[in-house]
């Protein structure tokens, strides 16, 4: 299942690349746990994009995967010296790519 | 030698002749700021609400040095957005009250974000003073910060705290109060946005100070930032107050849509991240790491077991039936212990006092009530005990976190297993505890269906007609029930998610605070603070609800010289009788006769009573019984033995009677926490509606299937 989402969307959505690296644009909540990530962009509106902003999701902000629930939803992420917990909805919004 | 002073509560009378230093107390959530709030204040403190919306207001008045100091808790956030009624409150207490300082409680351990808020409270124009708190942990982690430096930086005085032991209390409070008097300078000025928006930011300072006296009632400075972030409560002041406010929101939206057309990028954005990097660079200059921190931290170590993916929710449930049976197995004998009180209490009063009008307002009326609201007591005390040891360790983030996707599914929040979890054992802390939730949507909903878990007071009720009814499959049953309960929560808020309250989805992000160890005053102190409000609340309403059932059901007396249907009572004859008996051809199709539907009126008192009715329609005399089990196992005999009522009967009942409208403390409860009689009774009608549905349901099906005999 995962693998299907992850395959569909290197392959169809995101033909996107980032001017200076080789990697892929994803979305937050296709990354895997333990993986570490520099955001690119956050595309949400309103109230969300504003708890986004809030709890410490900026451009250029690094951060990583640290665990998913028993469905995958909610996600932890630590970001900013702390543990931070959002749905995967809420990470759909966040555009990111992954570091080594 | 902490404390230093002499501290005293303020008498009113010292008010005239000195002026009152007001220092507001501000912070995130987990910062430390309930732990200094009680160290500041010595714990005597005033509770209440914010005017006109129901967050909770924390202050209390000390004297320093001959000085009256009075502090005010404000709500814990992370954000002065707009978006919330905390965040409005706080911003709303500061622009209108004009607190003579903040007091600003941050995490040391985690500075970036916590000047994120600082930052925002300084915007608003008053001078601050920031709490280092966390100091112990800061250098157990080899975090170093120049305080000095920092302050230099933002032009804030810093004081380097411990909540937990009262490490630099005094310290904090001193510079406060010197701050607040003006010998020590605290600055007022902003950080620098930027070229770009700060050019934007004087243009609209200069169109606001056309209005004198609008300029003089806010700062403009903070209006000029609100305006550029298009916030919707600044907008609303400025449209309602502002003299040429036309004017002052075209200057402000040219700009605005100047800016994100220059960063492309929206103007909210662009000034959130102004503030960041204005914040990373004054740490890059104050705050350093010596030493390595060694890998996985103590946290990390019991996240990893607790938060697993296979054991988190098994974990969760443990954790929550280790609350119960404590509660419960320690609860228990208390209430029996208090319940016992009062009936020897009520056999006392019969016996001095001349039998009549007084004797029976005293015992049956009185002492009842009085008696109901402190049985529960050592119930909700213990229920209270294991939420805010949930609370302070920093759990109760977890467990959202475990059980947020369930939850989610019908339209809840990961939060709302608490006010759930709480109903299980009564529902009016279990209400109090929704304010977790900080939408207000997502609040009214859980509140709207926490009543229908099984609460200790419908669990005797349904306990006993189980085992009258169903003694074959007793436990199977009762446990049915109980699930029954959460099932139908869950299915009637995701109903009411679709339809009465459709709408936005609301951010789950929330943070994971570390564990720390509470203390264990705070923790009896936070007990104690909910609890002595449900004496308050809910005391004088079942107290008042008791008195009112008593009069009903005894009032008017039987005529002198008529033969009683029913032992020894008049009940057939008062109020409540004849209420029961206009009912009963509504209640029939359910197959309730007029007892039940006077023992369910009087269930709207308080759950229990449903029994004790039922043993005075069934002319079990109570002086005979002195002890509950007893009069408990009567009426299940009595119940049994009546050809008017069969399993089927009592099924629906007992569906019924978890349904049907909430105890009289419960809606009083319902009006406190959403401010309007209006969800009362909407509460109360859904839930009759429901209920009775439900039970007719059960019942016309089963006569049809044959199972009525
Ligand atoms: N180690 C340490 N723990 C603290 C300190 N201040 C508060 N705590 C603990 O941190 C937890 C959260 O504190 P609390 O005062 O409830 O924070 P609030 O959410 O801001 O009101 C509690 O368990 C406190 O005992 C401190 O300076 N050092
Ligand atoms: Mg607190």
């Amino acid at each position: 299942m995962k693998w299907l989402l992850n395959n569909r969307n290197n392959g169809l959505d995101f033909n996107l690349k980032t001017k200076q690296t080789d990697d892929w644009v994803r979305h937050l909540s296709e990354l895997d746990t333990e993986s570490d990530f520099k955001i690119i962009k956050i595309n949400a509106r309103g109230e969300i994009r504003r708890r986004l902003l809030d709890i410490g999701f900026i451009k250029n902000q690094k951060g990583r995967v640290v665990r998913k629930a028993l469905l995958r939803d909610p996600i932890e992420i630590e970001i900013k010296g702390t543990r931070v917990s959002l749905r995967r909805s809420e990470a759909e919004f966040i555009d990111v790519v992954e570091q080594d | 030698m902490r404390r230093r002073r002499r501290r005293g509560r303020g008498k009113s009378g010292q008010f005239d002749d000195r002026k009152l230093i007001r220092i507001a107390l501000a912070g995130n959530p987990n910062s430390g700021k309930t732990s200094i709030f009680n160290a500041l204040t010595g714990q005597r403190q005033h509770i209440g609400n914010y005017p006109g919306v129901t967050v909770e207001k924390k202050s209390a008045i000390i004297t320093v040095d001959g000085k009256l100091v009075e502090f005010i808790d404000l709500p814990g956030t992370y954000s002065l957005s707009a978006y919330s009624m905390e965040e409005i409150v706080s911003r709303d207490f500061v622009l209108n009250e004009k607190p003579d300082v903040i007091v600003d409680i941050l995490d040391s351990t985690n500075l970036e974000r916590h000047l994120y808020l600082l930052l925002q409270f300084q915007e608003l124009g008053v001078p601050i003073v920031g709490a280092l708190n966390m100091t112990d942990e800061a250098n157990a982690k080899g975090i170093k910060i120049d305080h000095d430096q920092l302050g230099m930086i933002l032009g804030i005085p810093f004081v380097k705290t411990v909540g937990s032991t009262g490490l630099g209390i005094d310290l904090l409070l001193d510079v406060a109060i010197k701050v607040a008097e003006g010998e020590l300078e605290s600055n007022k000025r902003h950080l620098n946005y930027g070229k770009r928006v700060e050019a934007a930011h004087t243009a609209i300072i200069n169109t606001l100070e056309m209005d004198q006296v609008f300029s003089a009632r806010y700062s403009q400075h903070w209006m000029a930032i609100k305006l550029l972030e298009k916030d919707q409560d600044a907008i609303k002041k400025i449209s309602k107050e502002h003299q040429h406010f036309d004017l002052v929101l075209s200057v402000a939206r040219e700009w605005r849509e100047r800016l994100e057309k220059q960063f492309a990028e929206d103007s909210e954005v662009i000034i959130g991240e102004q503030r960041y990097a204005y914040i990373h660079g004054a740490i890059k200059e104050t705050v350093s790491l010596s030493g390595h921190s060694t890998g996985i931290d103590f946290t990390e170590k019991i996240d990893r077991i607790v938060l697993n993916r296979f054991l988190g929710i098994p974990i969760f449930l443990g954790i929550m039936f280790v609350i119960y049976q404590l509660t419960f197995s320690l609860g228990n004998p208390l209430a029996d212990g208090i319940s016992i009180m009062f009936t020897r209490l009520s056999l006392l009063l019969t016996r001095i006092l001349p039998s009549g009008p007084l004797q029976e307002l005293l015992t049956n009326g009185v002492i009842n009530g009085v008696g109901g609201v402190l049985t529960f007591l050592p119930i909700i005390l213990l229920l209270f005990l294991g939420l805010s040891f949930l609370e302070d360790t920093g759990y109760m983030s977890r467990a959202a976190f475990v059980m947020d996707k369930v939850f989610h599914m019908f339209g809840l929040h990961g939060r709302s297993f608490i006010p759930f979890m709480i109903s299980t054992g009564c529902a009016v802390p279990g209400i109090m505890s929704a304010r977790v939730l900080t939408n207000r949507k997502d609040r009214i909903v859980t509140i709207m269906v926490s009543p229908l878990m099984m609460c200790g007071a419908k669990a005797p009720v349904i306990a006993m007609l189980v085992a009258a009814f169903f003694p074959n499959n007793a436990t199977l049953i009762f446990w049915g029930i109980w699930l029954f309960g959460w099932i139908t929560a869950f299915f009637i808020a995701l109903i009411f998610r679709k339809t009465l309250f459709k709408g936005e989805q609301t951010p789950f992000v929330m943070e994971l605070p570390p564990y720390r160890r509470p203390l264990i005053k705070n923790v009896i102190l936070h007990m104690w603070e909910k609890s002595s409000e449900y004496i308050k609340k809910a005391g004088t309403v079942i107290l008042a609800a008791s008195i009112i059932v008593w009069f009903i059901l005894s009032y008017p007396k039987a005529p002198q010289n008529t033969v009683k249907d029913f032992g020894k009572t008049d009940v057939t004859y008062s109020i409540g009788g004849r209420l029961g008996k206009s009912i009963e051809p509504v209640l029939k199709w359910a197959g309730f006769d007029w007892k039940i539907g006077v023992s369910l009126i009087a269930g709207v008192a308080a759950k229990e009573v449903i029994i004790s009715t039922m043993g005075i329609l069934y002319g079990i005399d109570e002086d005979v019984s002195s002890q509950q089990s007893h009069v408990d196992f009567m009426v299940k005999d009595k119940l049994k033995s009546d050809p008017n009522y069969s399993p089927l009967m009592a099924f629906a009942l007992m569906i019924f009677i978890m349904i049907y409208i909430p105890c009289i403390a419960t809606l009083a409860m319902v009006k406190k926490e959403l401010g309007s009689w209006k969800w009362s009774l909407f509460q109360a009608g859904y839930t009759l509606l429901v209920a009775f549905i439900m039970a007719v349901g059960i019942f016309q099906m089963g006569s049809l299937l044959g199972f009525g005999g």
